[in-house]
């Protein structure tokens, strides 16, 4: 990289990039089954003093010792609710399982597509959504139910964040992203659906370095943008 | 008397497989589902998508690291989350197949949960993926491990679905779903309907044909969805259809070759959905002296059309209108007029089968007097519904033979959110390639949202 850029999204650091984090902010974090983390920024919250976060991803996944997931942010003790369609995976619990037994830990489950759509429609400035998902469920009870052409669909709100902690593959300085394979998963809805988005990336680029043409989260939506570690 | 074997993961998977024929597309959900691509023989005939956004997982066992997503097979492309999800909500999928943890004899099923989770039941991709499947192909073992059924009169644990068409696949046996209760159609190796039945907890009727489980495979090939000609590609559409034609104002991302197959085929009554309703003809673009370009008025000046919804349907200068406009001024079609970003929502809607969706977007105007409005955080939102069609007339820049599309510049534009929101989306492009040419990381618009693909003769002008 070279200094011929006076504008740039990149921080220094995944702690510098994370320097306004705030207790009980509400953080989402990108990934699928251990693919598509944000390590390096997960690390930056674990080590920070940060408590009472509101954390809305995919799930924890077992992993092996030389990475991090949700767990090991739930097990240091930086998050105070949980709102995810997977929790954590039954053969390997974890401390996402004990704090919520030990009523340490609120979880609410949300069906993947549901909590996708509500992304969505908060990065897309909608105000809500009535989608068929989960009608004839648990997940119908409480909600507004309305017909349209005789079909039953449920009305769920926009969400929106305060952060995003995302992961891509590369990024230029202003936070054009592009991803690999299914490590994309989250990130885009996530990118657009919270105040301050944050990417981890593998390689930064200069502005044109990357085709247009294969950017999928334009950095008008990408606020932050760190190398990973 | 011991029990004879249970059949092991791989056969159970191959079993699964036989459920699945050339062209269709099968969402998989986490757990054993993912086994089928593997044992499906050679090529992509059978289109999977994973939970995690691959459509076209590969018959290769992906491989992870810990930060990099798992890549496709040959052809397949990659959807985000909330596309993926918007996916399998509008019905694009033939079958869904499921490891649920228990299935009932009136076919409700609860997915990813087990007595490691008590009360905390989360059915991650499952409700989305069950619902609104062509059909459900279940994937569990017959038991749990301590022998008690998994397939019970009702699931003692709450449901994330109920499934009125499908089938379960076990270690032991086959039974298809019905409305009126379950039958058992085949078991297992050396397996007696009875010890089957003894192990089920719901009352089963066997089927008259009971046959033993089988394995073996047939070749899958893709399907090939490119067509000879523009006409042939539209030949079969009725009068009165609703028709999505692409072109944002100029003619960047205009489906010209098909407009002019559409006039050549001559379907009357049409509703069309577009951004202008044809202004490129009165504006030029570029378009040489004593030639005019193709756009939409052409289906108009031919009596076409007999309603358009656009959000640009008159000609800036009022000097020359443009062929709708004069339509309209004479009484021969109807408009309605929708906001440029509403439309691509509602569009966008349409494809991703949500019903209806609440926007700030000209809340307090004109254009939405007389619609339902709604203070959301202190601020008015106006219902909008979404938009669907019969067919849908899109251009690329390059196709595969599988319908993968690839686009060019700015000529994207409606293309990738109209591609869903049709019955039959044909699409025009300049090159036709084989599966896997294209880079699966640059696919717009995946080949499960294409139903026709057509080249745009290299000859072919977008003037007359």
């Amino acid at each position: 990289m070279t200094e011929s850029t006076a504008y740039t999204k990149v921080f220094d650091s995944p702690a510098a990039a994370l320097d306004d984090l705030f207790d009980g902010a509400t953080l989402l974090i990108s990934g699928h089954r251990g693919m598509g983390v944000p390590e390096s920024l997960l690390r930056a919250v674990i080590e920070s003093s940060v408590h009472d976060l509101t954390c809305i991803c995919h799930g924890a996944w077992p992993h092996g010792d030389d990475s991090v997931d949700l767990d090991d942010l739930v097990k240091a003790g930086r998050v105070g609710k949980l709102i995810t369609p997977h929790g954590f995976d039954p053969d390997r619990p974890g401390a996402v399982r004990s704090l919520w037994e030990s009523g340490k830990l609120q979880i609410e489950i949300v069906p993947q597509g549901v909590l996708a759509e509500q992304l969505r429609a908060g990065g897309a400035g909608l105000g809500g959504v009535f989608i068929p998902d989960g009608i004839g469920t648990r997940f119908q009870d409480g909600q507004e139910v309305r017909r349209f052409n005789g079909r039953d669909y449920i009305f769920r709100g926009a969400i929106h964040a305060d952060f995003a902690l995302l992961r891509a593959d590369s990024a230029d300085l202003f936070g054009n992203l592009t991803y690999r394979g299914s490590q994309r998963n989250w990130n885009p809805p996530m990118a657009m659906a919270a105040r301050i988005s944050v990417a981890e990336v593998d390689e930064i680029f200069e502005p044109g370095g990357i085709d247009p043409e294969l950017v999928i989260t334009p950095g008008i939506f990408v606020k932050r943008v760190v190398q990973t570690l | 008397m011991p029990s004879p074997e249970r059949i092991d993961n791989q056969r159970l998977a191959r079993r699964a497989a036989r459920e699945l024929a050339s062209g269709e597309v099968a969402l998989l959900g986490p757990g054993m589902p993912m086994l089928v691509p593997g044992v499906v023989p050679s090529g992509p005939g059978v289109t999977f998508l994973s939970d995690s956004g691959i459509v076209g997982v590969g018959h290769q066992a992906p491989q992870t690291t810990e930060a990099q997503g798992t890549s496709p097979g040959p052809g397949g492309s990659l959807l985000s989350t909330v596309e993926l999800a918007a996916l399998a909500r509008a019905g694009y999928s033939t079958a869904a197949v499921l490891q649920p943890a228990q299935v009932s004899a009136d076919g409700g099923f609860c997915h990813w949960t087990s007595e490691a989770t008590p009360g905390l039941l989360p059915p991650g991709p499952a409700v989305e993926m069950a619902a609104n499947a062509g059909r459900i192909v279940f994937m569990l073992p017959h038991t749990t491990t301590d022998g008690q059924p998994n397939i019970v009169p009702q699931c003692t644990l709450p449901i994330d679905g109920t499934v009125t068409r499908g089938v379960i696949v076990t270690d032991i046996g086959v039974l298809i779903i019905e409305q009126a209760g379950l039958t058992l159609t085949e078991v297992a190796p050396g397996w007696r309907s009875d010890d089957v039945i003894s192990l089920t907890g719901a009352s089963v009727s066997v089927a008259t044909g009971l046959k033993e489980m089988e394995f073996s495979l047939d070749d899958m090939r893709p399907v090939n969805k490119v067509f000879s000609s523009g006409l042939e590609a539209v030949r079969d559409m009725p009068d009165g259809s609703t028709v999505m034609i692409d072109g944002f104002a100029g003619p960047g991302g205009m489906p010209h070759y098909l407009m002019v197959a559409l006039r050549d085929h001559g379907a009357r009554g049409l509703t069309m959905i577009s951004n202008t309703a044809g202004i490129a003809r009165i504006i030029g673009f570029g378009t040489p002296p004593g030639y005019q370009a193709i756009d939409h008025s052409i289906l108009i000046e031919n009596g076409q059309i007999r309603k358009a919804v656009a959000s640009y349907p008159v000609s800036p200068s009022p000097a020359r209108p443009s062929a709708f406009e004069l339509a309209w001024q004479r009484g021969e079609v109807e408009i309605e007029v929708v906001p440029q970003g509403t439309l691509a929502e509602r569009l966008r809607a349409g494809g991703a089968g949500v019903a209806a969706f609440y926007t700030p977007t000209g809340a307090g105007t004109l254009l939405t007097e007389g619609k339902e409005t709604r203070m959301i955080d202190g601020r008015e939102y106006v219902l909008e519904t979404a938009l669907h069609a019969d067919y849908c007339l899109i251009r690329g820049y390059k196709a595969d033979t599988m319908g993968n599309v690839v686009y060019k510049g700015t000529s994207r534009n409606f293309n990738a959110v109209m591609a869903p929101a049709a019955q039959i989306t044909v699409i025009e492009v300049d090159e036709i390639v084989g599966p896997g040419e294209l880079d699966p990381e640059a696919i717009v618009t995946p080949g499960v949202y294409v139903d026709r693909v057509v080249q745009r003769p290299s000859d072919f002008s977008p003037y007359e």
